[in-house]
């Protein structure tokens, strides 16, 4: 039987949180969370490799306690286990210690995994690294935004595109790929698989002890990037008025601006004169 | 005491309203006007369980808890009340008298093709001549060999025109002056089992509430529900879950009208400024969220009381009793912030405000249900 992991994140439910300006994260605990919608479209993936193939599917997320609710709708969905990575010293984390934590639990818990899924990007930090740093953790093959798979024996074949054309791969397994939101729309939860994730699920909270990591490499001990300042990008428009004959007018058009016009159009005006 | 819905509650809310807003949003008010059951969303709701809320798992139910139960009411109400209406109906007082007084073949019988919706329940009590007052009942069941042969008429029967399984209370025929009542378990192809038209209403006008005719309809003694307990007991007990269930969806009808009244009022500008803006509609939005946020602690504490296996019977009463005046009264309002566009049918809140009435009437009248709370006042020892 395939064994299949999830990464799955909890954002805000709300698209605008407010930064706290001193810390520079988001302030969290104004809303409500959420399963961010791509990892929803990962595990729906999942879901129909189960319901065809017969799979284990275990959901893994990294966050605070409150990120239980994720892993929970994950098994009310149809996933078979839970695992949550919550700790003190895990918070704060970056893109690398996030995917240096979930490569370590992945090991420990999983280890002989065929297939990894995550979602392409998430809604509240969006930078779609995770998925790629975490298949250099492990040390295997994948493939990021890919819209649809099939698996025949050891072997995964993936569409996915790439600015505007379609592009098939295949890759060996064990593997990793991020699932874009094209395709797999999630299916709703029943009301027997809520209860049931409530009242037989099987939902493990690891610290760092349990996977035996220091301190550290996780959370913000173990983050290369620091966020120096947040804030939100303004735009000020400006008007620039020229005046004179036509031939004028074009020639300082271009004089002051081939930079931008020659970017909108993907050439170096440069290349023509 | 706790005051905070769990982790579980949470989720339920979230996964009913998902799929509410999603599946039951775009096509409510198109329903309503053509008055049509939304099959195509039935058929997505049997898979996630609707029909089978608090079914055991033995039989292919959700096996939730009442709080769970009236969650997830309020949340297809607040969205659509006709079909919330459908559901509640058939789960408990469809469903649930089967599983509380069914003998052990009846239930293996009847309640998984109800749990997973392949047959929608009906309730049969209300009569020409029995409205409020149950016991005057005249449908009557001819014993015959190992038979009764069924005779009469019931009218508002909700989900009538769609059901696969009817309650019929009847009273046993030649068995003295004070008739013995029962609950007959009839499906729809029983020869005699006619359907009337459906009704034309002022609101849940999606749901095919009507009358149901008995002519010489045979049915075994099989399908008496609980053998020999006597129908007006089942009937009694019935409506007290019943109950919780139209608080619940008086509940999600007045939450749908205040949701969107809050939206509007702050969309909507005159004198320059949104219509929020002005005191008169603050006061307005206050009173209605107070009243929705009493009336839901009113029935998660009848719907605790029951899981708790303790008396509800009056908490359900006092919570169908008031939020079905909220109801009443907090889409009045919700018209009413709405100005002119809330009385036109592009606007929601005028389906809620007829939608809301009924809950004060069906399920016994707000007057009855003063009956039922003053009887547990007067007759508590002191
Ligand atoms: C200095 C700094 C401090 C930060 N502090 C915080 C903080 O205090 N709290 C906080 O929540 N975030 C914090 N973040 C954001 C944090 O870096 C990212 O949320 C996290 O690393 C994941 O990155 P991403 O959201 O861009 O995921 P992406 O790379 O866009 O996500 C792609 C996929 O990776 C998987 N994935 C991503 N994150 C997780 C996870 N946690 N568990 C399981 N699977 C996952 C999912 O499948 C997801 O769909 C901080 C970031 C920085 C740079
Ligand atoms: C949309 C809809 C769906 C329905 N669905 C169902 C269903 O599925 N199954 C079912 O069996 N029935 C159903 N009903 C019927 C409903 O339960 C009855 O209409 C209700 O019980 C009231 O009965 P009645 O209409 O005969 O009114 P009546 O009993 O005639 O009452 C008329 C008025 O007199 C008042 N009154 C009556 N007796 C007293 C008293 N003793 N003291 C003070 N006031 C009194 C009532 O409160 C009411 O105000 C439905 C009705 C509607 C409108």
């Amino acid at each position: 039987m395939l064994k299949l992991v999830t990464c799955i994140k909890q954002v805000p439910m709300v698209s605008e949180l407010p930064w706290d300006a001193k810390t520079g994260t988001l302030k969290r605990e104004l809303a409500e969370g959420m399963m961010n919608p791509a990892c929803k479209h990962a595990l729906e993936a999942a879901l129909l490799l189960k319901n065809r193939h017969g799979a284990h599917i275990t959901a893994i997320s990294m966050g605070p306690p409150m990120a239980e609710e994720v892993l929970r709708e994950a098994v009310a969905m149809g996933a078979d286990r839970g695992i949550l990575l919550s700790d003190y010293p895990m918070a704060g984390a970056d893109t690398l210690s996030t995917s240096y934590t979930l490569a370590r639990a992945i090991e420990k818990e999983c280890p002989d995994f065929d297939l990894i899924l995550s979602g392409c990007y998430t809604n509240d930090s969006e930078t779609a690294q995770v998925g790629p740093q975490l298949l250099e953790e492990l040390n295997i093959p994948g493939a990021t935004f890919v819209d649809q798979f099939e698996i025949k024996g050891n072997t995964i074949r993936m569409n996915r595109t790439v600015d505007e054309y379609l592009e098939i791969l295949e890759m060996d397994l064990p593997g990793l790929i991020t699932v874009s939101t094209h395709q797999y729309n999630p299916r709703y939860a029943s009301l027997s698989g809520v209860e049931d994730a409530f009242n037989r699920a099987d939902i493990t909270r690891l610290g760092i002890d349990d996977l035996g990591i220091e301190p550290e490499m996780t959370g913000i001990k173990g983050s290369a990037t620091r966020i120096l300042d947040v804030y939100s990008p303004t735009t000020e428009k400006k008007n620039d008025v020229i005046t004179g004959s036509p031939k004028q007018i074009v020639e300082e058009l271009f004089a002051k601006y081939d930079d931008k016009i020659g970017s909108a159009i993907g050439k170096d005006l440069k290349d023509y004169e | 005491m706790d005051f905070n819905p769990c982790m579980k509650h949470k989720m339920v809310r979230k996964t009913v309203r998902e799929f509410a807003e999603a599946e039951l949003g775009p096509i409510a008010n198109d329903i309503d006007r053509q008055a049509s059951f939304p099959w195509e969303v039935i058929e997505k709701m049997r898979p996630l369980n609707f029909f089978g809320l608090q079914i055991p798992k033995d039989y292919g139910g959700a096996e939730m808890d009442s709080i769970s139960y009236a969650i997830t009411i309020e949340e297809l109400s607040r969205v659509c009340a006709a079909i919330g209406l459908c559901v509640t109906v058939h789960n408990s007082v469809g469903a649930y008298p089967i599983q509380l007084f069914g003998t052990e073949a009846q239930k293996k019988r009847f309640l998984p093709p109800l749990a997973c919706g392949e047959r929608i329940g009906a309730f049969c009590l209300t009569e020409s001549n029995a409205g409020s007052d149950a016991g005057g009942v005249e449908t009557s069941a001819a014993p015959e060999g190992d038979d009764y042969i069924l005779n009469g008429t019931k009218i508002f029967v909700t989900n009538g025109g769609v059901c696969g399984i009817a309650l019929i209370f009847a009273n046993i025929e030649n068995s003295g002056p004070r008739p013995e009542s029962r609950v007959f378990i009839v499906e729809k192809e029983t020869p005699g089992f006619i359907v009337g038209e459906i009704e034309d209403l002022c609101g849940m006008r999606a749901n095919p509430v009507s009358s149901l005719f008995f002519e010489d309809c045979r049915v075994s003694s099989k399908n008496v529900l609980g053998g020999s307990i006597p129908g007006l007991r089942i009937g009694l007990t019935a409506l007290d879950t019943g109950r919780i269930g139209i608080a619940a969806q008086a509940l999600g009808i007045a939450q749908g009208a205040f949701d969107a009244s809050v939206r509007y009022s702050k969309e909507r500008q005159q004198f320059g400024k949104p219509i929020s803006s002005f005191q008169t509609i603050q006061n307005y939005l206050a009173e209605m969220a107070t009243q929705i946020d009493a009336g839901r602690l009113l029935l998660y504490r009848a719907c605790a009381l029951k899981d708790e296996e303790k008396p509800f019977s009056a908490e359900a009463a006092m919570a169908k009793l008031y939020c079905s005046r909220v109801a009443s009264e907090v889409t009045g309002l919700g018209v009413q912030i709405h100005g002119g566009y809330g009385y036109s049918k592009e606007y929601d809140v005028e389906r809620y405000f007829r939608d809301a009435k009924v809950t004060e009437i069906y399920e016994g009248t707000s007057e009855v249900q003063r009956m039922v709370i003053s009887r547990s006042i007067l007759t508590q020892l002191t």
